[in-house]
């Protein structure tokens, strides 16, 4: 039995909003169920993480009947929660547990104790790294950076295309949280954090929400969207615990989207060369162009002048992060990628529309664990 | 360049070596009790073997930068806004190698950081404690 995700809604994505996380949640919830053309009483199984309010909270404040099916997922941090839901959904959905099952995620990036609060919390960071001031996701993503660069190359101007394409997909989508256009001027103004990182090589802080419906694809073709099928989704991690895992990998900036990627083209029977556009994790820009060669489309070390020839950009051949991605778009780590593959196969995005899109892959990090989606429009 | 102030926290004890190591202009690096190999960073649990503690030996003190970042802005709790600029290299010990100890560039005015540049290890005073540091070689 093949699952299809039949409803996906947000909330809008604020530099600070005003909501608690269970609000946002709850909003981003009721409208994907709306866009599924369900109510509240129709969702049956519940798969949240442990960053967000549990099934118990989001349920009630739905005004849900009945939780039949209830999960939460554990992987850290980004992206690979989208994809490890996607796989409790489809189990839930094929054991016949549930209906309809709703995901959810959100982050409120400005509650107290700030954005990289949880990295404080690990002993090493703490005993090793924070003493010597290295702290904080740029920081550790720009040791990657410089590494990378050592090993393939990379010039400023190649690295600032990555923020720049996405500005660009920004532009024309009306609710990315930064629209305003970039070039490399721009970039060029945006303040250093860590060498060579600037602010504009580092996701948006957000507070928002996003949640989708996966349903089995047979009740899918009588709702409301063309179906986008989950042709495939794999997960794959390397097992350094999250203390270890930004200074002791053989390689700092490898991480498992190799492996996933691999898998999920099998399990789907594609290959990158059929894939129509891409959603992939942009935390920072040097992890984009780490994953966009993983994901296939372009050879590895050759990520960023992939995205300098602009093969990502509108127009491009590969179209990556159609709607500003994390960068330019909003931070709901994972789900709004996730959320845009699913609206650019339904179509009708205006502007930014990327023209006969019928296969998106959607590549996620979180932590040690990466996720590979492909979506399909059947 | 400045140089980062901050508490060290020891949530763990068997981590103390590499201080006590450091107050004696020492880099000394965690190693598996059975075997003798370097295990670092020390992990919580030596996989497998809850109940073993890691031992702790001497590193070289030569060796090379993996990688590094020039800090401008400290995203460390707190204001070390006076702390900035400084950089922080990768520092892979000659005799443990995939060993990444993380300290700060000294004694380099003129110098560009590279990965690969060939560092010697020297214990700073910061406080009351001792930090990493690593200066240029020859």
């Amino acid at each position: 039995m093949k699952v299809a995700i039949t409803g996906v809604g947000e909330t809008a994505f604020l530099r600070k909003g005003a909501q608690p996380l269970l609000h946002m949640v709850a909003e981003a919830g009721l409208k994907a169920i709306a866009d599924a053309g369900l109510t509240p009483a129709d969702i049956d199984g519940f798969i949240g993480n442990r960053n967000v309010p549990a099934s118990d909270d989001v349920g009630y404040a739905l005004g849900v009947k009945e939780r039949l099916f209830s999960a939460c997922t554990d992987v850290a941090g980004g992206a690979a929660p989208a994809g490890q839901a996607l796989l409790l959904a489809e189990m839930a959905i094929r054991a016949g547990l549930a209906k309809h099952v709703l995901v959810f995620y959100g982050i409120q990036s400005t509650r107290p104790g700030g954005v990289y609060s949880y990295h404080a919390r690990e002993p090493q960071k703490a005993a090793f790294e924070m003493p010597v001031g290295y702290f904080g996701q740029p920081a550790y993503f720009a040791a990657m950076a410089n590494r990378y660069a050592h090993d393939h190359g990379l010039s400023e101007e190649e690295l600032a295309s990555v923020s720049i394409t996405y500005r660009r997909w920004a532009e024309l989508t009306p609710s990315a949280q930064r629209r305003e256009p970039m070039d490399l001027e721009g970039y060029r103004r945006s303040p250093m954090i860590s060498t060579p990182l600037r602010a504009a090589d580092c996701c948006l802080t957000t507070d928002g929400a996003g949640a989708y419906i996966v349903s089995a694809v047979e009740r899918a073709r009588d709702m409301p969207h063309p179906v986008v099928e989950v042709a495939a989704v794999s997960m794959a991690m390397n097992n350094w615990p999250h203390g270890i895992v930004f200074t002791q990998k053989p390689n700092i900036y490898e991480v498992p989207g190799a492996e996933s990627a691999r898998r999920a083209y099998e399990q789907a029977q594609v290959s990158p060369d059929d894939i129509d556009l891409a959603q992939v994790y942009d935390g920072f820009s040097i992890s984009a162009i780490v994953q966009t060669e993983m994901l296939g489309l372009c050879e590895r070390g050759e990520g960023a002048r992939f995205y300098h020839r602009g093969d990502a950009a509108p127009g491009g051949r590969k179209p990556v992060n159609t709607s500003g991605g994390h960068m330019s778009g909003g931070y709901v780590p994972g789900i709004n990628l996730l959320i845009e593959g699913v609206r650019q196969l339904r179509g009708g995005e205006g502007a930014r529309q990327v023209p006969n899109a019928r296969l998106c892959a959607v590549a996620g990090l979180g932590g040690n664990s990466h996720s590979t989606t492909i979506l399909a429009r059947a | 360049m400045g140089i980062p102030n901050y508490a060290v926290h020891l949530d763990n004890p068997a981590m103390q070596g590499f201080y006590e190591g450091l107050a004696a202009g020492e880099l000394r690096i965690s190693i598996d009790p059975e075997s003798g190999n370097w295990l670092w960073y020390p992990p919580e649990v030596i996989p497998g073997r809850p109940d073993a503690v890691v031992g702790w030996k001497k590193a070289s003190h030569a060796g090379a930068a993996y990688s590094f970042t020039t800090i401008i802005r400290s995203l460390l709790p707190g204001d070390h806004s006076a702390e900035v600029p400084f950089t922080v290299v990768l520092f892979e010990p000659d005799d443990a190698p995939g060993v990444r100890v993380p300290g700060v560039l000294v004694e380099a005015d003129g110098v560009e950081p590279a990965c690969g540049m060939r560092l010697e290890f020297v214990a700073l005073p910061v406080g009351d404690h001792h930090i990493a540091g690593f200066r240029p070689a020859g």
